[in-house]
């Protein structure tokens, strides 16, 4: 009996042991990190997140091109010319819808990554949160000389520069040109690098004709113009729509002024083409990302894109991976007739990670890639924003002059206000309310400025930039 | 009596120890969270700092319409996937128990497909399904000059829908227990009752109903926690739309918590979420035991 006992005890005891040491591994390997004597320096190791950008070191089509070549090929320079450390760059890509998500969790749990590359206005509110590093220290003068002042603007919050600018990417229509030729609006074709910008009342007239006279044997299932709501994914452009009969959007103290005449004209105007079924089905349950795969497919003759997304289009087509088609760009229009336009000021970032010799080669790394003069030609995918860059390829790039000229429409659509990313969570319901015929126009702008003033609101109490 | 308890302790004691791994875990991954959870609940967490606010994250959560609207979502997700579970697994596995082996082997096998199938992949099926712009029944539809209904984006479609998603891939694991339950039920009482005369429905609702009863109380239970916990169909194929009208309280929870970045909030509904757990599972629970006292 006594033996017996003995004997389970002895196996407790063993099971708990292993559990102990299956806990305590981790802490045993620790000092594995100064085992780099071969190289004489100090191991460093860096985590860069990005969401997608463009694919290749510098073009779409070069063999194995993926969204995180440039990245692994800057790193790997980046380890055989710095000085102080031994460097691994861990470079991962994370989808857009999923980056807030993985950040908060990440923020939280006390793992952020090193350095992130992504838009700045989807960042924005890390900085107001005092996630990030001021990069004050790594922006010298030749760069403030070659990068012009609004993209410093764009990248400022208070006094501090949080993200070191690369490229950016004008948000605009495209359009497929073959798909308006057999409908017969040849007239309102434009140049193949011209950024076309068509009157509200013509805008319409397409749309009107692509529905009814695009030939339905050639174009099955296919519809006149791109509309989603399901998600934040895309919604610049949905804001875009909502500025389009003149409202400002935000008023000077940062709070949205969209409850008014020339909003409720916008919405309304938006609920019209959807109810007209000049836009695809469901717009409700459709994301910008349905939206992009169904222009690819034809099924869209005008959709929303980027500079970047665009160069990807005419890469895939190149390719072979997408059908070749006619696609050029177009302005979102106005009732002024001024076309509305905006652009995403896409950089990198520091996380404040507490690990100061992190912190130095993170900053030492986003420096390096912003501006070593081979590695900042990459900007080329999207629209550089150095100057130098921007003239280098200027004839290689007929479109970076179009993009030039149209930039006097440009409006700032995040108006700089903190909880930008939580006002984007309010948008889509009430898009959605609004086509599945929920809420009136009237009810949508006025419940949308409730609930954003309110997300503003709180976000400006909690904002380490406005209560310094 | 302090006696009698010492000298029970002492011979248990292995007893204990063999658990004890087990006991160790589940109070670190389970009872520890749920009390921090309940701490959390009370405090407003900004990325670095934690301050105590009381009440104020369940005032907040009180006074919001959505966590209104994901409530009831939430509970006609329950009422109804559970009952449509247990009447239908008890209407297969009645219909097939008594049939040839490999017939009731079929049965199982394809409705148990679904269930071994990742929640995720059926979604993304569905979606591709039903998604109405490029989706395959609208363009079917469509092609055969059917009007449309947008089944994920309409007020009153998307909680059926969902609901028979949901359903589908619950119910093979039901219908297994039924049969497995319903074989087991001794052939003496069957042929007892043909010999009174029963008839068919009388032997399912007389005899089998009642003797599977304690599987019963498990198929629901467990359905139950499943489906309060509801999140991967919400989060792939809606995203809580159109306008919150399939949000539920995992996936209220889940955008508070990683979306918005309002840690408190999101504890405060796990907090009210669990007490709806346990307010549920009391009755049953206690149902159980009292079965298997008798």
């Amino acid at each position: 009996m006594l033996r017996k006992r003995l004997v389970a005890l002895l196996m407790v005891s063993i099971l708990m042991l292993t559990l102990v040491v299956g806990c305590g591994q981790k802490a045993e390997n620790k000092p594995d990190a100064e085992g780099a004597k071969d190289t004489g320096k100090e191991k460093v190791e860096i985590s860069l997140w990005l969401t997608p950008q463009w694919k290749g070191v510098f073009e779409a089509n070069e063999e194995g091109a993926d969204y995180d070549s440039f990245f692994k090929y800057a790193a790997k320079r980046f380890s055989e010319e710095y000085e102080d450390y031994d460097v691994t760059v861990d470079v991962q890509v994370i989808a857009g819808d999923q980056r807030d998500e993985l950040l908060n969790v990440n923020l939280n749990g006390g793992t952020p990554p090193d350095i992130f590359y992504e838009s700045v206005f989807a960042m924005g509110d890390y900085a107001h949160r005092g996630a990030l590093v001021p990069l004050n220290d790594i922006v010298d003068d030749t760069a403030k000389k070659d990068i012009a002042q609004n993209f410093w603007d764009v990248v400022t919050f208070g006094d501090d520069i949080y993200f070191y600018p690369f490229s950016h990417m004008p948000g605009t229509l495209v359009y497929n040109a073959d798909m308006f030729r057999a409908a017969g609006l040849d007239e309102y074709i434009g140049g193949e690098n011209e950024i076309k910008t068509w009157s509200l009342e013509e805008f319409e007239k397409i749309l009107n004709t692509l529905k009814t006279k695009l030939p339905k044997d050639k174009y099955t299932n296919a519809y006149p113009m791109a509309l989603f709501a399901l998600n934040n994914q895309g919604d610049t452009w949905n804001l875009a729509y909502l500025r389009m009969f003149g409202n400002k959007f935000f008023d000077e103290d940062g709070n949205i002024i969209l409850n008014d005449e020339k909003g409720v004209k916008a919405v309304k105007w938006l609920k019209k083409i959807y109810d007209a079924g000049l836009t695809n089905p469901g717009a409700e349950s459709v994301s910008s990302n349905d939206c992009n795969a169904m222009f690819q497919n034809q099924q869209l003759a005008i959709s929303f894109t980027n500079s970047v997304l665009f160069n990807n289009l005419k890469a895939d087509m190149e390719s072979g991976k997408v059908a070749k088609f006619d696609a050029r760009l177009a302005n979102i229009p106005s009732e002024s007739g001024e076309p509305l336009t905006f652009t995403y000021v896409t950089g990198s970032c520091v996380f404040n990670t507490n690990d100061e010799t992190r912190m130095k080669v993170s900053k030492d790394f986003v420096k390096f890639f912003s501006s070593d003069p081979e590695l900042v030609k990459a900007s080329k995918n999207g629209v550089p924003v150095r100057t130098s860059v921007a003239e280098e390829f200027k004839s290689e790039k007929p479109l970076f002059e179009a993009y030039d000229k149209n930039s006097k429409y440009l409006f700032n659509f995040t108006g700089n206000v903190p909880g930008y990313s939580e006002l984007r969570q309010v948008l889509y319901p009430e898009l959605q309310a609004l086509y599945t015929g929920e809420k009136t126009p009237e009810q949508v702008v006025k419940d949308y400025q409730t609930k954003g003033n309110e997300v503003i609101q709180n976000a400006k109490k909690n904002s380490v930039i406005y209560n310094k | 009596m302090m006696k009698i308890n010492k000298k029970s302790l002492k011979q248990n004691l292995t007893g204990y120890l063999f658990i004890m791994p087990q006991l160790l875990l589940f109070l670190i991954f389970m009872v520890y969270p749920i009390f921090e959870g309940i701490r959390l609940s009370l405090y407003k967490i900004d990325y670095k700092t934690e301050t105590f606010v009381g009440l104020q994250n369940y005032i907040t959560l009180f006074k919001d319409p959505v966590f209104t609207q994901a409530t009831i979502n939430t509970i006609i997700f329950v009422v109804c996937i559970v009952a449509l579970t247990v009447v239908f697994a008890l209407f297969v596995a009645s219909a097939v128990f008594d049939k040839d082996a490999r017939y009731v082997s079929f049965i199982r096998g394809s409705y148990y497909i679904p269930v071994m199938v990742s929640m995720v992949v059926m979604s993304m099926i569905w979606s591709f399904l039903l998604n109405p712009a490029n989706g395959l029944i609208p363009y079917l539809a469509r092609q055969a000059g059917l009007p449309t209904v947008n089944f994920l984006g309409n007020r009153s479609l998307v909680k059926p829908v969902i609901i028979f998603i949901t359903f589908t891939t619950n119910v093979g694991q039901a219908i297994i227990l039924y049969i497995a339950a319903m074989i087991g039920v001794p052939k003496e009482i069957f042929e007892a009752a043909e010999v009174d005369g029963a008839n068919r429905l009388e032997v399912i609702f007389k005899i089998l109903i009642p003797l599977v009863r304690p599987t019963t109380i498990y198929i629901t239970i467990i359905n139950i926690i499943a489906v309060l916990k509801i999140f991967v169909v919400i989060q792939l194929l809606t995203g809580g739309g159109p306008n919150n009208a399939s949000t539920t309280l995992m996936y209220y929870l889940y955008n508070n918590a990683f979306k918005y970045n309002r840690l408190g909030v999101a504890s405060a509904v796990g907090v009210i979420m669990f007490i709806i757990t346990l307010i549920l599972s009391v009755p049953q629970l206690r149902a159980m035991f009292r079965g298997q006292e008798q």
